[in-house]
């Protein structure tokens, strides 16, 4: 349809009005996420998100949103530190905080399903073995007996097999027995 | 000789494998020194609970840890070197064996003194005796004089094979068409184990080597008696 001159112009302001709103509800709209949190600084990547690291202590927001009651507390902050109470500071530190260092650095007892995990996967592997052991390996060679494993240690010895360090070497020959 | 279990070196019958056993502790020494090290390091930044995220760079720590593994590397590129020259020797063999790989044996030539040629089969498992290392004896051993200088002749007949006594520090590939050549000295007597080591088809695990060392006079007699048997 043809634009009258009023409705054009009237169409134009609201347009104007509209991108106005619209860079402020852009802006908004990439913080519509935090909701009522302040920003309060640059954070560990520049993003408006909250995170508790020991290397970045100071996330870019707040972790809870405004309260009338923080708000006041806020206030009370700016003057004698002094004059607050303990139940005082500590509600200020977890209105801006999720964690205490102490939280965060707590050890979180993980190592023992780690290690419980681990060694229930080694006895499944040990278990797989053993079944192998009985029901798939072949039987081992004759000269694996213990009489022959003697037979053949004994001969070992009269060959003065590896003399230096190794077998013969622990021998005593004129006793007739290991040294 | 090779016995169950065994993680190291055999216990040397010849100087030059004595050597090479001395070459390998040493090397040890300092792969454990810088195992030690590194591990000591790894663990002591495992349990250390600093922040700093600007480290960037550090000139003094890079020039240490350039120039401290070249260190290390020339304590042990100099015993190497020492002991790889040390191995081409020039000596003047007294004796000579000539070893031929087949599919599956070895056969062994004696040509100084009169023409004494015999196969040698490993002895199969059933076929041992009470006291038999199962797939390292054979029925004909190579023997040789200890306290002699000995040259092998190694060749092939048919695939590639290797003779290797690791007692006496010696592998060489039998490579048909090629003479290879090594020199060594036996320094005591008794019974030296090796398994041919180049992959020659089915039975490449089943054809030992067994080098019996004697006396010189045990040699000579036996060779003159194997001649006229």
């Amino acid at each position: 349809m043809a634009l009258t001159p009023l409705s054009r112009s009237a169409l134009a302001l609201t347009l104007r009005q509209l991108s106005r709103q619209h860079q402020q509800t852009a802006a908004a709209s990439s913080l519509s996420k935090i909701g009522n949190r302040d920003v309060v600084g640059f954070g560990f990547n520049g993003q408006p998100s909250y995170a508790d690291r020991i290397d970045f202590p100071m996330p870019a927001i707040r972790f809870k949103e405004n309260t009338p009651d923080i708000m006041a507390l806020r206030e009370k902050e700016k003057g004698d530190w002094n004059k607050l109470t303990l139940e005082e500071k500590k509600a200020l530190y977890r209105a801006s905080f999720c964690q205490t260092f102490a939280e965060m650095k707590a050890p979180t007892g993980e190592w023992k399903s780690i290690i419980g995990i681990s060694l229930i996967g080694a006895s499944i592997a040990v278990w797989m073995y053993m079944w192998m052991k009985v029901y798939v390996y072949a039987p081992l060679p004759e000269t694996l007996n213990p009489d022959r494993m003697e037979a053949q240690l004994k001969r070992m010895i009269d060959l003065r097999g590896n003399p230096v360090q190794g077998t013969s070497s622990n021998w005593d020959y004129s006793k007739g027995d290991w040294k | 000789m090779a016995t169950w279990g065994y993680m190291g070196l055999q216990d040397s019958a010849s100087p030059l494998m004595e050597q090479l056993i001395f070459f390998h502790d040493h090397a040890m020494v300092v792969l454990i020194l810088i195992t030690t090290l590194v591990g000591y390091m790894m663990a002591s930044l495992f349990f250390n609970s600093f922040i700093n995220r600007f480290l960037l760079e550090n000139q003094t720590i890079e020039v240490i840890w350039t120039v401290l593994p070249a260190l290390i590397l020339i304590f042990i590129a100099l015993p190497s070197l020492r002991l790889l020259y040390l191995l081409d020797e020039v000596n003047n063999p007294s004796v000579t064996l000539k070893s031929i790989g087949h599919q599956w044996y070895w056969s062994y030539e004696y040509s100084d003194f009169s023409q004494l040629e015999f196969d040698s089969f490993m002895v199969p498992t059933e076929e041992l005796g009470e006291a038999g290392f199962r797939l390292l004896d054979v029925d004909n051993r190579a023997v040789l004089p200890f306290n002699t200088q000995i040259r092998v002749l190694v060749s092939a007949a048919d695939v590639i094979h290797s003779w290797t006594v690791p007692a006496l520090g010696v592998k060489v590939d039998a490579i048909p068409g090629r003479l290879n050549q090594i020199s060594f000295l036996i320094s005591r007597p008794g019974l030296f184990y090796g398994q041919c080591s180049e992959i020659c088809g089915a039975n490449h695990s089943f054809m030992p080597i067994v080098v019996e060392s004697v006396s010189v006079k045990s040699f000579l007699s036996w060779v003159t008696s194997s001649d006229e048997a």
